[in-house]
């Protein structure tokens, strides 16, 4: 049914698993082997009965460490890791604390749309109470607005879904305005490749 | 809001990355390597999505037959031939919208890379298809499903716990979220004699089921890992009736698992009824110990008629009791799938019932048929 017969084994044989990529992430000098292990982690993170062996062995960090590494496929499978985890309560405190929403934001400006989406989906989850003012920040706003009317549909839809459901729609129109007027902010703009 | 031009869902379509195939990542060693070759790529709900691009089709009007197969893996909302997308000689491109995310997951792994009429299907998500509506409630499931799970997830824990300590019913747990808990405390209250039995006995006959075809494992390579809660499923002596989730996070299975236990859970006994009704289940029927195992489907209907002809043989004794429509040893209460909203709730609530009514229909039936089709034979 859910496991292959002939492996039995239990939930701390899985922790051990993971523990081992997570060994091996870190002693390992071939980027490759990196980013298989990330993906690996990351993917696992889709799993909501991964969650609480992920949060003990601190996988949130491991991921928002990626987010400033200069390798794209680090930071899509990071961010893609952290967009995951973030669908869950307890995860989503783990990431805050981390101090994670600049690093999250700073996704928003890569060249990779897989990246940014993941960014925008992890922003959403982590809009709370108490870091709404971070997460809707009149930057992220701007960007969102931009995103909104993009070429992109996934993008396009995405932002339109941070902007009707994280924000206020005097919110919305104050950035919109401002866009318009003196403050323009130049988050979520790609710089051009080299 | 927004500025947000809505451009037709179904306008001419890109080309976009997401739909390429990527490379197979040869140069995993040992440990990491899964059944299938896989490429490197992380998958988030972003990526998923219901509607589905089926590449490759050949071109010779199979197209009822592609949509046929497809419906196997749930309903399929709406469906057209991509004219505008770039294909391949001599074949065609679709989109399938299917009404469930799950189903297209399982249409994705089933039909990915298999044959269909001479051709190679390639089958990959459609996200950009999606509405910002479809988005939404896209998002808004996902989130619900792993808070659904990561709760139900903690109560086994607590319940662990709980069982160690006392075996005492613990009333306080709220029935929204999981019908795990409370099957469990119902089990545990009316029946504490009796437990081990009733657990696998219960257990067993959960198994029996025919079940469903494996689910989709789209990204990870570790099949052979275990999961995470198995140990509990064993420990906590009752069965497993929560939503077991594919590698994906689907749900698929635990959906149609609550639609197959509907007609024998079509009444919950009562606390009072409780202790007689396992005791003579128990003897009535001795647990089918075997391990999970596909059944045929005509097994599975022969040995359903085989049981509704015996509670009819126990109503003829004048047996009857209300509760006692129950087949087989008792089962946990259906998990209930809470709407995070009570209306809603009591809308699905509205829905199941009817649902049970309709499911409860077939079985009667075969019966039925039998008195009709012994009627003529006595005429010739």
């Amino acid at each position: 049914m859910m496991s292959g017969k002939g492996h039995s084994a239990t939930g701390s044989d899985r922790f051990e698993y993971l523990q081992t990529l997570v060994t091996e992430f870190q002693d390992t000098d071939s980027d490759e082997a990196k980013e298989q292990v990330l993906a690996n982690l990351a993917n696992f993170a889709y799993d909501p009965r991964n969650l609480e062996n992920l949060r003990t062995l601190q996988v949130t960090d491991l991921f928002l460490d990626m987010l400033t590494e200069e390798n794209e496929n680090f930071v899509e499978f990071g961010i893609g890791g952290l967009c995951n985890l973030s669908m869950d309560r307890e995860c989503r405190g783990q990431i805050l604390q981390s101090e994670a929403i600049p690093l999250v934001t700073g996704c928003l400006s890569s060249r990779r749309e897989e990246t940014v989406l993941s960014a925008i989906t992890t922003l959403m989850n982590l809009t709370t109470a108490a870091s709404r003012s971070q997460t809707t920040d009149t930057a992220v706003l701007q960007c969102m607005l931009r995103f909104s009317i993009s070429q992109s549909p996934r993008l396009r839809n995405l932002a339109s879904v941070f902007l009707q459901d994280c924000c206020t729609e005097e919110q919305v129109a104050r950035a919109e305005a401002q866009m318009q007027g003196h403050h323009p902010t130049a988050l979520g703009i790609p710089l051009p490749k080299d | 809001m927004a500025g947000f031009t809505n451009s037709s869902c179904w306008s001419t379509p890109e080309v976009y990355k997401h739909h390429e195939q990527q490379k197979i990542c040869p140069s995993r060693p040992k440990y990491r390597e899964g059944r299938r070759p896989k490429a490197v790529k992380v998958y988030t709900i972003n990526l998923e999505s219901r509607y589905l691009m089926l590449q490759g089709v050949p071109a010779i009007g199979v197209m009822t037959e592609l949509i046929e197969l497809s419906a196997l893996y749930g309903a399929v909302d709406e469906y057209r031939v991509l004219d505008e997308y770039p294909a391949e000689q001599f074949t065609e491109v679709y989109l399938v919208k299917f009404q469930k995310l799950t189903s297209a997951r399982a249409a994705k792994r089933h039909m990915d890379e298999k044959s269909f009429f001479g051709g190679l299907l390639h089958v990959c998500y459609a996200p950009e298809y999606e509405t910002v509506e479809d988005t939404r409630l896209k998002l808004q499931d996902r989130r619900r499903y792993v808070n659904t799970m990561t709760q139900n997830k903690a109560k086994e824990q607590e319940q662990d716990q709980g069982d160690e300590e006392s075996k005492k019913p613990m009333s306080s747990y709220t029935v929204a979220t999981t019908a795990r808990t409370s099957s469990g405390d119902d089990q545990r209250s009316s029946d504490t004699s009796n437990k081990g039995e009733t657990s696998s006995t219960s257990q067993g006959h959960y198994l029996g089921f025919p079940l469903l075809p494996l689910p989709p494992q789209e990204f990870l390579p570790y099949r052979h890992a275990p999961p995470y809660d198995r140990s509990y499923s064993y420990q906590a002596n009752q069965c497993r009736t929560i939503p077991t989730e594919d590698k994906m996070g689907s749900l698929h299975n635990a959906i149609n698992i609550k639609q197959q236990l509907a007609p024998s859970v079509s009444s919950v006994p009562s606390s009072s009824g409780g202790d007689r009704g396992i005791v003579k289940r128990l003897s009535k029927n001795p647990p089918p110990a075997a391990p999970p195992r596909f059944i045929p489907r005509t097994t599975h209907l022969e040995n359903r008629k085989r049981k509704i002809v015996e509670t009819n043989k126990d109503s003829l004794f004048g047996f009857v009791d209300k509760n006692e429509t129950l087949i087989g040893p008792k089962l946990p209460d259906r998990p209930k799938m809470d709407m995070a909203d009570e209306s809603l709730n009591i809308t699905a609530n509205m829905i199941r019932n009817t649902l049970k009514k309709v499911a409860s229909v077939p079985e009667v039936k075969p019966a039925e048929k039998k008195t009709k089709s012994a009627k003529p034979r006595r005429r010739i």
